[in-house]
């Protein structure tokens, strides 16, 4: 039995850079094995320092990452979360410079809930719940939801339970009819269209 | 009486005379000047003492002044040797930033994602990994036209670039790269539990791989032990999803059988749970670990 020459080398890295408004620093090391017939690397430590750390989504994402060493993943995915959180807030925004009255951004255009209420249903409001959710393999996927707050007396009148299938109803409709356009027409249904203002 | 003689030109003996006198008058004044010549040399000596004086005084102007010029170039070097010390440091900036920059892009590598520019546009390089393993890596040489177009790549047939291309590279291409490396790592993964399960675990394989280029359908029978009298099992494993590394798809059923008690239906649902849920190789080393638990049970 002869011990065949294999060849090991331990690389350590640091890396910091930003992605829009997050930053990050990532330590990691990476062992290749050069035996003779082929080279292999493999990162065996992965270590990452990401803030703002707001974003709740990102810390189970990150804890994920550095259990699988998953370097790439981390940077796609950190890539197509930003590039999700971006979109919603110009969403977000636009809607609010549309209907000023009608719209309301509790925590600002970055934050994840947009509340519908109407001007002359005072009491009547929809909030919209917007999470960006990176899951187990590191796909980034909007998930959308609606919460209701009516009056009780209201929820009394309705007998043909629309509050209570609105939820399900706001998903089939985002499926037929995207983000933007669903969104736009349930505020269009819970205010008139003078409180509007027109955008071009 | 004879004197008239004298003065006729052609006489010899009378010419003689003169001639004689001429020659001693010449010698007298050879003579004189002989005696003439050391002070004449003597004059032609003071001539040049005073020659070489006058050069010599010349000869130290000249240095002085040379000494002069000399010092006051080095005063306006003096003035502009900072100026050169200024711009070596500005070169030394220069190539610390170049170097730093070189460095920036190396390190896009570690990102998956990395480029270099070419005579006509970028070359970019994606870089696959699953679970820690640096796996290929693909390149794409783009060329900067209106339109934008691929020159040459090394992504296989397999994967939808050109269906990709076609929706995101003319209006969007950073959302272009990113799918693709989704894709090709994702590609990358499925070919990496495949060729686990082949290398690692072929002694709980009844038969072989069945997998395609794509590496999103496999199909395979196998046991859970080894060496065991377990029944063989028919798995089906089929990825829809490119862009996962987890099939959306999993049948397994026991070979030949079709009707199942309970116990051995709760067994088969969980083994497709397993598929559906873990890597590839990742079932089959909790296989193996299960074997080894069993293996102690037996010993102890």
């Amino acid at each position: 039995m002869t011990e065949k020459s294999i060849k090991k080398v331990l690389q350590r890295h640091r890396l910091s850079g930003n992605c829009h408004m997050i930053t990050f620093q990532l330590e990691f090391q990476i062992l290749e094995i050069q035996n003779k017939k082929s080279l292999s690397s493999v990162i065996t430590d992965l270590n990452i320092i990401m803030e703002p750390t707001e974003y709740s989504e990102l810390s189970e994402f990150v804890s994920r990452a550095e259990e699988r060493r998953d370097l790439f993943m981390f940077f796609r995915s950190l890539r197509f979360f930003v590039e999700w959180c971006e979109y919603r807030k110009r969403t977000f925004k636009h809607f609010k410079e549309k209907y000023p009255e009608a719209v309301h951004l509790a925590e600002g255009a970055a934050s994840s809930c947009m509340g519908v209420r109407s001007a002359s249903q005072p009491g009547f409001e929809v909030v919209i719940v917007w999470r960006i959710q990176i899951d187990d393999e590191g796909k980034v996927l909007p998930k959308l939801d609606l919460l209701t707050q009516v009056p009780q007396r209201v929820l009394e009148l309705d007998k043909n339970r629309v509050i209570e299938t609105a939820p399900l109803g706001f998903r089939n409709l985002l499926g037929v009819l995207g983000i933007e356009a669903t969104l736009e027409s349930l505020i269009k249904l819970l205010c008139t269209e003078e409180h509007a203002r027109s955008r071009h | 009486m004879e004197l008239a003689d004298t003065l006729r030109p052609d006489g010899d003996p009378k010419g003689g005379v003169l001639a004689h006198l001429e020659r001693l008058e010449t010698r007298m004044h050879r003579s004189r000047k002989k005696l003439e010549e050391p002070q004449t040399v003597q004059a032609e000596e003071s001539a040049l003492v005073t020659e070489i004086q006058k050069l010599r005084r010349l000869r130290d102007k000249l240095r002085a002044e040379v000494k002069r010029r000399q010092a006051g170039v080095k005063a306006s070097t003096a003035n502009v040797e900072p100026d050169q010390t200024w711009e070596i440091t500005e070169q030394e900036v220069l190539e610390r930033k170049w170097e730093n920059l070189k460095a920036i892009l190396q390190a896009y590598r570690f990102t998956g994602l990395s480029g270099k520019l070419t005579s006509r546009g970028v070359c970019v390089c994606i870089s696959t990994a699953f679970e820690g393993n640096l796996l290929d890596s693909y390149f794409m040489d783009l060329i900067v036209q209106k339109p934008l177009r691929i020159h040459r790549h090394s992504v296989p047939v397999f994967i939808p670039l050109e269906e990709l291309s076609a929706k995101y590279l003319e209006t969007n291409i950073q959302h272009f790269l990113f799918t693709l490396c989704e894709y090709l790592n994702a590609y990358s993964g499925r070919k990496y539990q495949a060729d686990r399960l082949q290398s690692d675990f072929a002694a709980f394989l009844a038969g072989p791989l069945q997998r395609n280029s794509l590496c999103n359908l496999l199909s395979f029978t196998y046991k859970v032990e080894p060496r065991g009298q377990s029944f063989p099992l028919c798995a089906r494993l089929l990825y829809k999803d490119l862009t996962r590394t987890l099939p959306t798809d999993v049948t397994v059923t026991y070979q030949g059988m079709d009707a199942l008690s309970t116990s051995w239906e709760e067994q088969r649902a969980s083994q497709e749970n397993l598929f559906r849920t873990k890597p590839l190789h990742h079932v089959f080393t909790s296989f193996a670990r299960k074997g080894e638990m069993l293996d102690m049970s037996l010993v102890s």
